[in-house]
């Protein structure tokens, strides 16, 4: 897919931008806190509904502004369309309008395929569980709709199941109540686990191939899906697993008010050469593993989808060295279109005319 | 400030309603003051009046003016099927279908813990009542289709069934008339899983 033409109105530093480019690759180069990264923030907004770095959207309105809008022109499948959010403050409004009719997020999700690589995603190996669940969910998210809403309603049952374990931990309710969440947290559950587990699955097999690559197959990457559940082992019993190991903690669960048991506690495990890469993992090679699972990404996505996403890469070339950026760029050329957020002058090694150079500075773009 | 203090107080008032904002507030109250006295009057009758005279059924809580609702009381409904719903609003949802003759249980909400409602804050001791003291042959349980509404259900169901009813949850699916293609993932989902052999 490719954005053709991106437009922003009092959003972050930006009180009008009008970015519109037919090369592949757009170099956005700048010091810091000039606004690169706000433009990469407003492709994701476009795509999943939000911002990478902050849950509350008010703090994406441009200073002493009320409201912000984010439009993009973008091809999909061949066919042009246009995806805007507008959002207002006071009272408080977010309208989604896809090519000019509103819409909701859960609708339009999926419409811009996304893959954002920023140097916080290097703590995706050594961080905790929770940012490869992020990843996981992210990922699924864009190429399925409905994981979204189950994951929505998953947030929710294990919400209402935590606040009937405190009740009877302080004897104000019947241990036998928790079975009407438990029946849906392994129901709901199942389906998230299994989209979660073709999803490893696949990233795995490509992942693999990525790494292979990149270390001239001196090393081999596996990714698993981790759980204190054996349900990989067991693939069809995934609700009977669940449901009996909620009921073998259901005692620790009401001692400690929280649910111990489903996706919200499971986990991505990384492997070279069958050593755990969070655990054991050189700085370099936890840097090749993470560039290998983005890479990976992008392939996965167009299996999925038929095309390739957006890659926005924040503020990563300087991350990386040389060999794989030489592979970075191999993989990306004339395939996936790209921006890239840089400081310096560490240029891609890409003919000059492929690349469109965009210099930003205090939320306004110029070309040389 | 802006306006006088009787239209400030209606102003304020009307805000409080649920979908209505400061703005809106404005205008309806504006429209109120430019409307013929007998007319504004005639509002705040009827406010009032289903104020001060609706109150709960005694049998099967919906709203309203006499100790049995209008359902209750017919002898022309079926008592031996009651169908269980959230809220009085859902009792004129499924009658507009006119293809249910049974009576009704409203719930008046749903399990929902992190609201603090439990089952002995909606009317499910109330229903065990009923189920004891008439003949009931079927119970239809007509909660929303969400988490909490899910719940509900099978609670109620848990509860009812060693009583020796037929419970009945409504079936999740697509609507009719409409193009496949329009229905979104997760209803399709339902309706995939609960397919039916024809």
């Amino acid at each position: 897919m490719r954005i053709e033409g991106l437009y922003l109105k009092d959003f972050r530093n930006y009180e009008t931008l009008e970015l519109v480019s037919d090369k592949n690759i757009t170099f956005l180069i700048g010091d810091n806190a000039q606004g690169k990264t706000n433009i990469l923030e407003s492709i994701f907004l476009l795509a999943t509904g939000r911002s990478h770095r902050t849950n509350n959207d008010q703090e994406l309105i441009s200073w002493g502004k009320s409201f912000f809008t984010v439009k993009a022109k973008f091809f999909r499948m061949g066919s042009e369309h246009t995806l805007e959010i507008r959002y207002a403050e006071q009272p408080k409004k977010k309208v989604i309008l896809l090519d000019g009719i509103e819409n909701k997020l859960r609708e339009i999700l999926g419409q811009i395929t996304t893959v954002f690589f920023s140097p916080e995603d290097l703590w995706l190996v050594k961080g905790m569980p929770a940012l490869r669940r992020r990843f996981l969910d992210l990922e699924i998210s864009q190429i399925n709709p409905a994981y979204y809403r189950y994951l929505q309603q998953y947030a929710r049952i294990i919400s209402q199941r935590n606040n009937t374990l405190r009740l009877i931990r302080e004897k104000r309710e019947n241990e036998s109540m928790l079975d009407i969440w438990d029946i849906q947290l392994v129901d709901i559950g199942e389906k998230i686990i299994n989209k979660r587990m073709d999803a490893i699955k696949k990233l795995s097999m490509l992942a693999r191939l990525m790494h292979r690559k990149i270390t001239d197959g001196k090393e081999e990457l596996s990714i698993q899906y981790k759980s204190q559940s054996e349900y990989l082992k067991n693939p069809g019993q995934v609700k009977e697993i669940m449901a009996q190991n909620l009921k073998n903690n259901r005692q620790q669960d009401i001692a400690r008010a929280n649910t111990s048991v489903g996706p919200h506690r499971d986990d991505l495990l990384l492997n070279v050469n069958g050593y755990d890469l969070r655990v054991f993992g050189s700085q370099g090679q936890q840097r090749t593993g993470v560039l290998a699972l983005k890479l990976a990404e992008l392939e996965y996505m167009k299996s999925e989808t038929g095309e390739y996403p957006l890659l926005l890469l924040d503020d990563v070339l300087s991350e990386l060295d040389g060999e794989r950026r030489r592979y970075l760029v191999e993989t990306i050329k004339d395939r996936v279109q790209t921006f890239i957020t840089t400081t310096g002058t560490d240029k891609l090694d890409v003919p000059f005319e492929k690349i469109d150079v965009v210099y930003v500075k205090n939320g306004h773009i110029r070309r040389e | 400030m802006y306006f006088p203090q009787p239209l400030a107080k209606l102003i304020e008032q009307l805000r409080r309603l649920p979908g209505v904002g400061p703005k809106s507030a404005q205008r309806l109250a504006f429209h109120l003051l430019h409307l013929p006295p007998e007319e504004a009057l005639k509002l705040a009758d009827a406010i009032v009046e289903a104020r001060s005279k609706l109150s709960y059924c005694a049998n099967c809580f919906n709203l309203t003016e006499n100790e049995l609702c209008d359902y209750c009381a017919s002898e022309y409904r079926d008592s031996s099927v009651i169908c269980v719903v959230q809220e009085p609003r859902d009792i004129a949802a499924i009658e507009k279908t006119r293809e249910f003759k049974g009576l009704y249980h409203v719930l008046q909400g749903a399990l929902s813990p992190m609201e603090g409602i439990g089952p002995d804050q909606i009317r499910i001791q109330e229903l065990l009542k009923r189920l004891a003291a008439h003949e009931v042959t079927e119970l239809i349980l007509a909660t929303s289709p969400n988490v909490e509404g899910e719940a509900t259900a099978m609670y109620i169901a848990r509860l009812v069934k060693p009583l020796g009813v037929k419970v009945t949850r409504i079936a999740h699916g697509m609507p009719v008339g409409g193009d496949l293609e329009y229905v979104d993932e997760v209803t399709l989902i339902k309706a995939l899983e609960n397919r039916r052999e024809m």
